[in-house]
């Protein structure tokens, strides 16, 4: 299926309507900013903005990121060790699980600002933030993805006598991988949200585009403030193709079975 | 002595309990001498998977007892006697199938030294005295001799059902399994595939001679592949009578042709369904 999109971009029916709507979309910007100049600021102010002050841009991008990153890695590492455990010792799952689905519904950014004043200004009530915004949706699907073996297959190689590592190398965590990337998917936005949230809620921090977003919007320069989120949104997009890279090389054999069902 | 291949005494399996139980296999005794390829038949809910599943050791039985080659089938499947073939080809899509065909050659690698243990092992090899010694088979060989030999590279769900049937029953064969049990494995296909398919398992079954315990609701693959067919029924499971065939091997395609094999399939239906007709009051 893939393989048929890169001819169809020569159809304008497949093309177009990408840059329509973004056209749409600018026009109404401008004509807000015109009549509206204190909610707005006109596109090219921001544009300005961003040309005129790239590497302060950049630089706090480069803070943010890392923040995200450094949460979304420790949450991933600590959710699939502990899916693990779960999938493996009934009495974990029996202890954390409902623990898990309530804290996922939980809104984490309440914890944020007790972490800020625990941890203080420095990185790491970011990190804290971020990895546990991340934390609990990786859990919970990879944990049901290593219970997700289909039984036939089980039965082959129980009846092989394999042992739990064997079971849990060769069938679970392959089974679970698509699950995996599912959550990572889920995540992946919710790690730059989670860094954010994080520099607006310690008001005071030096640095990320969070601190920068609240800063300019104190002083109203609303140009920043655009500014600031779209590099935010440029940041989100770089990861997400990240996460789509890693799943197309790692089930290579997922999406051949998916096409297949089609 | 030599121990009987499958050996089931007075076995009793129920699920559920109170009212609702069901009795999925009552008082069932059954005989598999080693070598032979014996065949449960009957119609839904007559127990002849959960038999298969007793033997293979992934259900225990609620009494009575079941043995593979003298010991309880947790120790069977420990020391990889045991080949499973389910209904689904059940190969791990993630893997080729040449990977598909030598990882349980890696899996349980402490099964050798227990197999030795196992009391008649030098009558079972002697058994097959012949067969490419006893070493691990060539797993590119085998999956050539059964038409896959262009698709060892190949991902499962690039090869159509009755290829990836074909590969788990090399899978299978792969172990050299003492006892190969095989779930309804053809059920799904056409009838082409599938009579293309007892053509290769007899191929793979009259080299190897392992014991086989064949799970069918099919009378003619019944009766080709059988040297017993023993015939089941349901409420409660039991079994009815075991059938001898005494056709001659090997049988080929034109065994459908001979006039025998129509009265054995003559015989079989008329108990299948007069079992069917009077439900047994036990």
């Amino acid at each position: 299926m893939r393989r048929r999109v890169p001819l169809g971009w020569i159809r304008p029916a497949i093309w177009l309507p990408l840059p329509v709507v973004l056209a749409i979309g600018g026009g109404l910007w401008q004509w807000g900013a015109h009549s509206l100049p204190y909610l707005l600021p006109p596109l090219s102010w921001v544009f300005d903005s961003l040309s005129g002050h790239l590497s302060y841009y950049l630089r706090n991008a480069g803070t943010t990121l890392g923040e995200a990153v450094a949460g979304l890695g420790m949450s991933f590492v600590a959710a699939f060790i502990l899916a693990v455990l779960i999938s493996e010792v009934p009495v974990v799952r029996r202890a954390v699980m409902p623990i898990a689905v309530v804290l996922n519904v939980t809104p984490l950014v309440a914890i944020a600002p007790v972490l800020v004043v625990a941890f203080g200004f420095g990185p790491a009530p970011k990190v804290i933030i971020t990895a546990l915004f991340c934390f609990f949706p990786i859990l919970i699907n990879t944990a049901i993805g290593l219970r997700s073996v289909p039984p036939p297959m089980m039965q082959v190689y129980q009846t092989m006598k394999a042992s739990r590592l064997e079971l849990l190398v060769h069938l679970r965590i392959p089974t679970a991988l698509p699950f995996l990337f599912a959550a990572l998917r889920i995540v992946t936005p919710l790690s730059i949200t989670g860094a954010v949230v994080a520099e607006l809620t310690a008001s005071g921090s030096v640095g990320g585009l969070g601190s920068v977003i609240s800063v300019a919007a104190s002083m109203n320069q609303l140009a920043v403030v655009y500014a600031a989120i779209f590099i935010l949104a440029v940041l989100g997009v770089l990861l997400m193709l990240i996460v789509t890279f890693a799943e197309r090389r790692a089930l290579r054999w997922h999406e051949s079975s998916a096409d297949r069902a089609n | 002595m030599q121990a009987a291949a499958i050996e089931l005494d007075s076995v009793r399996k129920v699920y559920g309990a109170g009212a609702a139980a069901t009795v999925a296999l009552n008082d069932v005794r059954l005989t598999i001498e080693p070598g032979r390829i014996a065949t449960l038949i009957g119609p839904s809910g007559c127990g002849k998977s959960t038999l298969l599943r007793l033997v293979a050791g992934l259900e225990p039985a609620d009494a009575g007892s079941v043995r593979v080659h003298g010991v309880a089938p947790e120790e069977a499947c420990a020391a990889k006697l045991i080949g499973f073939v389910p209904q689904t080809p059940a190969l791990l899509p993630w893997l080729s199938v040449l990977k598909n065909v030598t990882l349980p050659q890696k899996i349980n690698s402490g099964a050798a030294k227990r197999r030795e243990r196992i009391g008649d092992l030098a009558e079972r090899t002697r058994a097959r005295a012949g067969v490419g010694g006893g070493g691990v088979p060539d797993m590119r060989e085998l999956l050539r001799k059964v038409g896959l030999g262009d698709a060892v590279d190949k991902l499962p769900s690039q090869l159509s059902g009755g290829m990836q049937q074909r590969a788990a029953i090399v899978r299978a064969f792969g172990l050299r399994p003492d006892v190969l049990l095989m779930d309804e494995p053809f059920s799904a296909l056409d009838e082409f595939t599938r009579e293309s398919l007892q053509d290769q398992l007899l191929d793979l079954w009259s080299e190897e001679s392992t014991t086989v315990l064949f799970v069918t609701h099919n009378i003619a693959e019944a009766v080709r592949l059988s040297d017993t067919v023993v015939v089941m029924a349901p409420s409660p499971g039991r079994i009815v009578e075991s059938v001898d065939i005494g056709l001659p091997r090997p049988r080929d395609q034109r065994v459908f042709e001979e006039r025998g094999f129509h009265d054995y399939e003559d015989l079989i239906r008329e108990k299948l369904y007069s079992a069917w007709r009077s439900p047994d009051a036990a």
